[in-house]
């Protein structure tokens, strides 16, 4: 065997950077609004006056946080725990958080 | 020259010794790039989330105006419309109607939206593609509905909603005006909430401030506070998640340190032979320092390139399961590739330097063994 | 030509085992020559090897090789030239486990940073002159006694030292094999090299070929000598 243990190493490495620096580039350069799927998307937004992602479909809070009132996630008692598995993933929104500011 | 081809000879070294320890090694590195994948992976995952809701949700309605009463959003009378539609600024005022409509043969949680100008007609119903694969209806299929009162409504899908719009459509259904009336018992001279169209951006706040002067009982919401909700709602940090991670990942640190610390007396042995062979100590101590870091570079590239592709081509697969919780429906959407320096950077920081600070001074410490006792057999 | 000058060693001095290896050691090592150490175990002579070699530091007294005193560089330095001078043959072979019969050869050369292609062909011709080219992959695990005893001097031999330094290398060692090195050690010297053993086998101390033996007790030298 011919190769060099760190050639064939350092040769990977080189690959590993190669591939992560494409990624960056790709994002970088991509332009986040020119995509047509989301044109297509955020024409939709604009035609039926969309306010919240459809993600979290468990709970009233969850698939409006946006339109989400301080009642909502207290609902059940004043001091009902959070319950939803999307809690883990998701803080409460801060229109919720910073009562009595709007 | 004569440095890069000593540090290479010096990896040759290293190299071939951690192959030494094969599957004992391989497990290490295994358990170290799942740690890097985990938290990139959710790193990539809520990032791009993030920007892919900004980015959606910039064309939502500039204001939105609820009403509360007793600290919750209830309906709003339709007679605010001509206070706010007088103020200056505002260019167009309109009721929404929208709700939600639990179907208990599914199980599911629908939005039901009444669209400004809704073509279809009474009767008719569009539906997003969540919405017909948990209930199983094609174009051309009736609905069954439970109305408020107890009745049963048949609307008919006219259409489903494209499957590259599901992010933002997945559990739609959009009905007239009439049939949201007849499933919900909402009186003519109400509506969800209103939606207010300003000519000048730079206005909103003001507008809002006004509104909320004039009517008391109401709350606006802008379209920066919705952007805003988004942008913190996936803020990686926040989230039960991460800190479960972050203890698996400081695991994972500890039994490094651990592993990097007891040096055996094999080890020993070998590196009193390295240096009686004319290793001095900075050499040795090149070497373990090439250890780490070829484990630890290697886990992490490896780590980052498979979150990429896992949350960028398979869409967060394995996150699924958290995702989607307690709801039946769950949209299917690819996410646009969002990864920048800061992320790439708090991961490192996260994962390489931690591995490398635990495993420094045991390293040092292994380099300066003595090569007398080698000496002595 | 290395010589010691009135040198001391002493191991965990000031703590309760402390333990006096080397008394007042004045020598001089002759080039070109093979010196033997004789002396049972416990007389030191590790010791000194490890001195001569420069291998560990002398607690009083001072090292000259070939003229220049050596006894207080820095480790770097001393690493250095110990690399380039000396070839160590150790009692057990020490040989590194899990690589290969040529990646042995190679090691002490590694920190000189020199071109890989060169070290490979210098260590491969050495393998061939021992007769192991056709071994050099293997690891060497799989070796027998002798082979490993030839990959050992191998080893020693990859920098071109000019010294050689072997530890009881017929320790391990039938007649027959004993008798090969002795004869592969003379070769060396014809080559222009100085060779020191320490041993206490009849075999090595009583051979035709060494030229001078030195003989140690309990640290000192029990027949010492400056140049003859």
């Amino acid at each position: 065997m011919s190769l060099r243990k760190s050639t064939v190493f350092l040769s990977l490495l080189a690959l590993g950077l190669a591939s992560v620096a494409a990624i960056m580039a790709q994002s970088a350069l991509s332009g986040r609004g020119a995509a047509p799927d989301i044109i297509e998307k955020r024409g939709m937004v604009k035609r039926l006056a969309l306010t919240d992602l459809v993600l979290f479909t468990d709970a009233r809070y969850t698939r409006h946080p946006a339109m989400s009132d301080l009642h909502a996630p207290f609902q059940d008692h004043p001091l009902s725990l959070e319950h939803f598995p999307s809690g883990s993933l998701m803080a409460p929104p801060p229109n919720v958080r910073a009562y009595g500011k709007h | 020259m004569g440095s890069i081809e000593k540090q290479r000879s010096i990896i040759d070294f290293t190299l071939a010794s951690l192959l030494r320890r094969k599957g004992k090694n391989a497990a290490f590195l295994a358990v170290y790039t799942l740690v890097v994948f985990s938290l990139a992976s959710v790193m990539f995952f809520s990032q791009a989330l993030r920007k892919e809701a900004v980015a959606l949700l910039a064309d939502a309605p500039e204001l939105v105006v609820q009403r509360m009463v007793a600290g919750r959003h209830d309906l709003i009378p339709l007679s605010y419309v001509e206070k706010i539609r007088d103020i200056r600024g505002v260019r167009a005022v309109r009721g929404r109607l929208w709700g939600y409509y639990y179907d208990s043969l599914s199980g599911a949680n629908y939005t039901l939206l009444v669209p400004e100008g809704f073509t279809w007609g009474a009767g008719n119903i569009a539906v997003g593609q969540g919405v017909a694969r948990s209930s199983m209806a094609v174009k051309g299929d009736v609905m069954p509905f439970r109305t408020y009162d107890g009745r049963l409504a048949r609307l008919r899908v006219a259409g489903v909603l494209p499957s590259s719009t599901e992010l933002v459509s997945s559990d739609l259904i959009l009905l007239s005006a009439e049939d949201f009336r007849i499933l919900f018992g909402v009186p003519r001279r109400v509506a969800t909430d209103l939606s207010v169209e300003v000519a000048n951006p730079a206005e909103i706040s003001t507008i809002a401030r006004k509104i909320a002067m004039m009517l008391p009982d109401t709350r606006p919401i802008a379209r920066e506070e919705i952007l805003r909700t988004y942008d913190a709602v996936f803020n990686w940090r926040s989230g039960i998640l991460l800190l479960i991670l972050s203890g698996a990942l400081l695991a994972f640190i500890i039994f490094a340190w651990d592993k990097a610390a007891g040096l055996s007396s094999e080890e020993r042995k070998e590196i009193g032979i390295l240096k009686a062979i004319g290793w001095d100590t900075g050499d040795v101590l090149a070497m373990k320092l090439w250890e780490g870091a070829s484990v630890s570079l290697t886990a992490f590239l490896a780590g980052v390139i498979l979150a990429y592709l896992h949350v960028f081509t398979t869409s967060a697969i394995l996150f699924e399961p958290v995702l989607k919780g307690w709801s039946v429906l769950y949209p299917k959407f690819r996410l646009t590739p969002y990864i920048d320096l800061a992320q790439l950077a708090a991961l490192f920081f996260l994962t390489v330097v931690p591995y490398a600070v635990a495993t420094i001074i045991p390293a040092w410490r292994a380099a300066t063994v003595d090569p007398d006792a080698v000496m002595r057999g | 030509m290395i010589e010691l000058l009135n040198v001391h060693k002493t191991f965990n001095q000031g703590k309760p085992n402390e333990h006096v290896a080397i008394r007042d050691v004045t020598l001089a090592i002759a080039s070109r020559r093979i010196t033997v150490l004789k002396g049972p175990s416990g007389s030191g002579k590790t010791t000194l090897l490890s001195i001569l070699g420069g291998m560990a530091r002398p607690t009083a007294g001072r090292i000259l090789l070939f003229g220049r005193e050596i006894t207080s560089l820095p480790e770097r330095f001393l690493t250095e030239i110990r690399r380039g001078t000396f070839g160590f043959i150790f009692q057990h072979f020490n040989l590194v486990m899990g690589i290969s019969v040529l990646e042995n050869v190679m090691l002490p050369a590694y920190p000189r940073g020199e071109s890989h292609l060169l070290l490979r062909q210098r260590a491969l011709a050495l393998l061939k002159m021992f007769g192991l080219a056709a071994r050099s992959a293997a690891p060497v695990e799989g070796l027998s006694g002798g082979e490993m005893q030839r990959v050992a001097i191998a080893r020693a031999l990859i920098n071109d030292p000019q010294v050689i330094i072997a530890d009881e290398p017929t320790a391990h060692l039938d007649t027959g094999l004993s008798a090969e090195f002795m004869e592969q050690m003379a070769r060396l010297r014809e080559e222009g090299k100085t060779i020191i053993m320490a041993s206490h086998d009849p075999l090595v101390c009583e051979a035709a070929i060494v030229n001078r033996v030195v003989e140690m007790r309990d640290g000192r030298l029990s027949a010492a000598g400056v140049l003859p």
